[in-house]
């Protein structure tokens, strides 16, 4: 039998100036399940909680409605007086006769009868209501971090700070990321090499942090506090634990390649670190190219191998981790100039990328800092910088900016004209978009003091005039065609997500948007969490940004995992979906719609085990109670508990005139 | 026909399939489902333009469910149906034998000329079958053409007071039997919504107002499934044109999210994935 | 219909976007017409076509429904989910007759507190202009 309570509250004027409180209590008396109805000048202060508390007690009552203001106000704080008295606090609603109400309408018999009515709404939903139990989930305190560069490093130093291990998965050999293949960077012109070992090696020694390098994740099961990873370490061929790092086996090695490190301007052997600070700094063998695996001839490295840490029959190896959370710190690629034909790219060897570029200047690049133009080796005496290639350009390429090329052209201008003082360098652009701390001024000082020319204008052709490089393109300031002769072309190609981000975003089930980069819960309040409740983002995974931000982020990343790994287990609203196992199809309807991915097909079986059918199946640890599933069920097997469909219906009810 | 019989002695015979649903005649102009469980029976199997019957309903009665695999004769429009039965999970490839017939039309309901269905049938060689009796025929329409129903054209065609003048007129002849929710393959829920009570969305009296929410509800759960094949108003004993409603939504599928039921099993059906650009000139 | 004929708009709204910005129009006191009783849900992709339908058979003479702006829903997706019921039930009602000047969506933000009055004004401006909705009420008079 319901017995409920109803409780007015006059919020000194605020409600009572358009509403007759007494009334709408008065009138409440007589809705069908009220035994208690009060009015009361300020139902949310501590006398007024000790009025619900002492009514819950004294009347026994079932459910209460509280008639004040809006729940996104004070239904925690009802809600908790009602647990305090031993009703559950799920039997307690709101009806909103403040904003929704008193303080938009004028008249005091209009506003009276609208809360007659919201109240009986209410009174009739509460009287449904089902008592909830908060979901408690365990929870396993240890991280996973996916991508070991500068953002992923950041995030693990974090985590492991706050006590809590963690495990940094980086698909290189190397931890690093393209920061360690930067010269310098803005807009301190700090040596990018020189801020990002310290880190690398703290990263490295930390005991709580381990760095599974040259891995992958196969698989992801699992949800919040509880997930399942399948690593797959890729074939080294090196035993890391023997080995000493001595390089005696890259130094002896004959192969030599493309190193994708010096972006194909230098070159590398089969056996080979990315770089001399690499962490960890164990080599691995390519075996695309090694001759031992391709042809079984040579075989120099495991001979001359001083601790005997070759092994040619090595194989990939599958580890499972278990972690609570998750962040994924992927990063980025930039479009290769081949990408670029109609500017020349994988036509001349001087169009190159800003990545490229940068090798070129860096002190421990293939040239080791000596500016050599890859054609011939000449001192390049003009260079020329295209920005927006393959950015903010939606009929080719892509739509969106790659936000840091900007910056980093200005940068790459300064590097220039530091190591050739006469040199002459010409920047292409359509904006400069220098919005960060002490940005602005960078780009100034490019401009104004160190010689940077810039000519607002996109380029249409780039092409070769004999040992001449041409750039031709409009110059819309001064409203004229122009056309410089260079020696070398650096193009600032766009940003893109890496490859094989789709199918790592699928195998963690977290979104992605067409370009491959990664979704965040809301882009503006929850800029480092995702849909799935667990996984973090941060960095250049989620879109272009620079190394600031993305450090912020890492750290932001941390401080959530810390949050949700600071407990034992994990409380969650009762809010969530159930389903009617007798009545369920299996259609799969609930399944395909829910955003979170929370429901799942289970099988049904008789007592020898057979499946007999299917039917849906909720977690409620990854429910987050948005009610989504509930109409796409014909049948109606799956409701939201909370919003039930016989609670919205009385709802409706209340108002029948018939 | 001789074909057609031969086969289903042969699947009956190795023990391929435990059931074969398929048609027998009724009378001289009329056809039946007959369901063959031995060789002798399927001596009656026949296929003729008679054949109106969408046997697929039947795969998910529980008695035939229970059998271990069954064969179905079926028409390209039938098969529609278990396209979307197979996408909605209800049976596996494995547990039906198809034997698909070709099929240039089928009489309408009351046997006079061709019914309506096939003037927009794109199927008249079945798209999914695990074997394909009868001469090819020619498609007639074009697979990539929106399938427009000239039965509808008049109801929309009139003002909002017509129409709603017009189903008062057709709604009060419906006496909810629930033969169109026998009918339909598609309408396989265990509980129907109209039989679920706490609440009852759905008064269950035949007055004005149970019916227009029972029949709104039923196309509305059918809304981005239906696949047309018209039984629902075939077996209406109230003779209600029930496929206005169900090809209406069928026409909104396909303008507003290119979509049509039946034809791929690998697809999800409109009402369960989304397109960020999906129309919303009628939201404010 | 009588001389004090008020219009009964049943309104559904997702408490995260529109109920929120009622919430925002009554702390800026933006005033507006009082007919409308708000049923609130969590997310728009909660609410039925169905509702609709009992709406009416309980006397609303218009229903409203608003939630978040696409994009912006609090669970990523379920108003993308309502668009798609909502498109195919205006049509559904548009085939069967309803009035459907009486069913309105909207989306409305937390933010936009002026735009949920001025919809609540505008939807009880019209409603009042054609009436109340006799037709799907006298349903419920008639016996078969």
């Amino acid at each position: 039998m319901a017995r409920i309570g109803v409780f007015v509250c006059w919020c000194g004027s605020n409600i009572a100036e358009t509403v007759d409180v007494s009334k709408v209590a008065e009138v409440s008396k007589s809705i069908p399940g009220v035994v208690y109805s009060v009015d009361y000048k300020y139902m949310c202060s501590d006398p007024g909680q000790e009025l619900v508390k002492n009514a819950i007690k004294e009347h026994n009552l079932t459910g209460v409605v509280v008639a004040s203001c809006s729940p996104r106000m004070h239904e925690k704080t009802f809600r908790k007086a009602a647990s305090d008295a031993g009703l559950n606090p799920y039997m307690l609603e709101m009806a909103n006769i403040r904003e929704q109400c008193s303080w938009v309408h004028n008249d005091m018999d209009e506003g009276t009868q609208k809360s007659i009515d919201l109240v009986r709404m209410m009174v009739e939903k509460v009287k449904r209501n089902k008592p909830l139990e908060d979901i408690s989930i365990p929870v396993t305190k240890k991280a996973m971090v996916i991508g070991g560069g500068v953002t992923g490093i950041q995030a693990a130093l974090d985590i492991a700070a706050g006590g809590i291990p963690v495990v940094l998965v980086e698909k290189e050999s190397s931890i690093g990321g393209k920061m360690s293949a930067l010269d310098e960077t803005f807009p301190t012109l700090d040596c990018s090499q020189c801020i990002l070992t310290p880190k690398m090696v703290e990263v490295a020694q930390h005991p709580l942090v381990e760095i599974i390098s040259y891995a992958e994740i196969e698989k992801l099961e699992g949800f919040i506090g509880n997930f399942k990873a399948t690593i797959r370490k890729k074939a080294r061929y090196v035993d890391v634990d023997a080995c000493t790092g001595c390089g005696t086996c890259w130094q002896k090695c004959p192969v030599k390649v493309d190193s994708e490190f010096e972006q194909g301007l230098g070159k590398r052997k089969a056996i080979f670190i990315p770089f001399p600070q690499a962490i960890p700094s164990r080599p691995r063998i390519d075996a695309e190219n090694c001759l031992k695996l391709t042809k079984d001839r040579c075989g120099i490295c495991e001979k001359v191998c001083p601790t005997k840490a070759i092994h040619y029959d090595d194989k990939d190896e599958f580890i499972e981790v278990e972690v609570g959370a998750i962040v994924v710190a992927t990063g980025y690629k930039i479009m290769p100039v081949s990408a670029f034909p109609e500017y020349g790219g994988g036509q001349y060897l001087d169009v190159v990328t800003s990545l490229q570029f940068e090798r070129m200047v860096c002190a421990s690049g293939p040239t080791l800092g000596d500016l050599k133009r890859p054609s011939d080796g000449k001192l390049p005496e003009t260079v020329v910088f295209v920005k927006c290639v393959g950015s903010r350009d939606p009929e080719h390429h892509h739509s969106y900016c790659s936000k840091i090329c900007c910056m980093y052209v200005a940068k790459q201008t300064m590097l220039y004209r530091h190591k050739v003082h006469h040199g002459n360098c010409y920047v292409f652009y359509i904006d400069v978009r220098s919005n960060g701390k002490n940005y602005e001024e960078f780009v100034r000082r490019a401009q104004e003091k160190e010689g940077a020319q810039y000519i607002r204008g996109r380029v249409s052709a780039i092409y070769k005039d004999g040992d001449d490089m041409v750039v031709e393109g409009a110059d819309t300031l001064t409203n004229s065609q122009i056309k410089v002769k260079c020696d070398l072309v650096v193009l600032a190609t766009a940003m893109e997500a890496p490859d094989g981000i789709k199918e790592l975003a699928q195998k963690l089930g977290i979104g992605y948007d067409q370009h491959g980069f990664l979704t965040e819960a809301h882009p503006k309040l929850r800029p480092v969490e995702t849909a799935t409740a667990g996984i973090f983002l941060a960095g250049c995974a989620l879109s272009p940004r620079d190394i600031p931000d993305s450090v912020s982020e890492g750290s932001g990343a941390a401080a959530k995992v810390m949050g949700l790994l600071s407990k034992d287990t994990l409380e969650k609203e009762g809010v969530v979906a159930i389903v009617n196992e007798l009545t369920c199809v299996g259609c799969q309807n609930c399944i395909r719609v829910c955003p979170y991915n929370a429901i799942e097909l289970k099988d049904i079986c008789n007592r020898q085990g057979e499946v007999q059918r299917q039917v849906a199946n909720v977690n409620p640890g990854l429910c987050t109670g948005c009610g989504t599933c509930t109409p796409s069920c014909p049948s109606r097997s799956i409701e939201l508990l909370g919003f039930r469909d016989t609670e919205l219906y009385a709802e409706i009810n209340a108002l029948a005139e018939l | 026909m001789q074909e057609l019989i031969n086969k289903a002695k042969e699947l009956i015979e190795n023990k391929e399939v435990d059931l074969l649903i398929g048609y027998q005649s009724d009378g001289e102009k009329g056809a039946k489902p007959l369901f063959v469980k031995n060789p002798l029976q399927a001596e009656q199997l026949i296929f003729n333009q008679y054949c109106l019957n969408n046997l697929v309903t039947y795969l998910m009665r529980p008695d035939v469910k229970a059998c271990k695999k069954v064969a179905v004769v079926a028409k390209g429009c039938d098969i529609r149906a278990l396209v979307m039965l197979l996408s909605e999970n209800q049976m596996s490839r494995e547990d039906v034998y198809i034997i698909g017939m070709t099929c240039d039309h089928v009489v309408s309901p009351d046997g006079t000329g061709e019914n309506e269905k096939c003037a927009t049938c794109k199927v008249h060689n079945p798209h999914l079958a695990d074997i394909v009796l009868g001469s090819p025929v020619q498609e007639k329409y074009p697979k990539d053409k929106p399938v427009k129903h000239t039965q509808i054209e008049k109801l929309n065609a009139m003002s909002q007071e017509e129409r709603w003048a017009f189903w008062q007129e057709e709604f009060s002849r419906c006496i909810r039997c629930y033969a169109c929710r026998q009918a339909c393959p598609l309408c396989y829920c265990e509980r129907c919504i109209v039989d679920y009570n706490t609440p009852q969305w759905i008064d269950t009296r035949s007055n004005p107002r149970g019916n227009f929410a029972w029949n709104i509800v039923r196309a509305l759960h059918l809304a981005g499934r239906c696949i047309d094949c018209g039984e629902c108003e075939r077996v209406c004993p109230a003779n209600i044109p029930l496929m206005l409603l169900n090809q209406s939504l069928q026409e909104e599928a396909q303008e507003k999210f290119e979509w049509e039921a039946g034809y791929d099993p690998e697809s999800e059906p409109p009402l369960t994935t989304f397109r960020k650009e999906d129309d919303e000139e009628f939201i404010r | 219909m009588s001389e004090n004929w008020e219009p009964k708009i049943i309104t559904f709204v997702c408490n995260w976007c529109t109920y929120a910005g009622a919430d925002l129009a009554g702390t800026s006191r933006f005033k507006y017409a009082p007919n409308i009783r708000i049923i609130k849900t969590p997310c728009s992709g909660r609410i039925d076509p169905m509702f609709i339908v009992s709406a009416f058979e309980k006397g609303a003479d218009a229903v409203l429904i608003s939630g978040c702006h696409p994009g912006d829903c609090h669970y990523n997706e379920g108003n993308y989910n309502a668009r798609r019921k909502f498109t195919m039930m205006k049509k559904l009602l548009e085939t069967i007759g309803v009035d459907t000047q009486r069913v309105i969506f909207a989306w409305c933000s937390a933010s936009e507190g002026i735009k949920f009055s001025r919809l609540v004004n505008d939807v009880t401006e019209s409603i009042k202009k054609i009436g109340p909705y006799t037709e799907y009420h006298k349903l419920n008079q008639k016996e078969r």
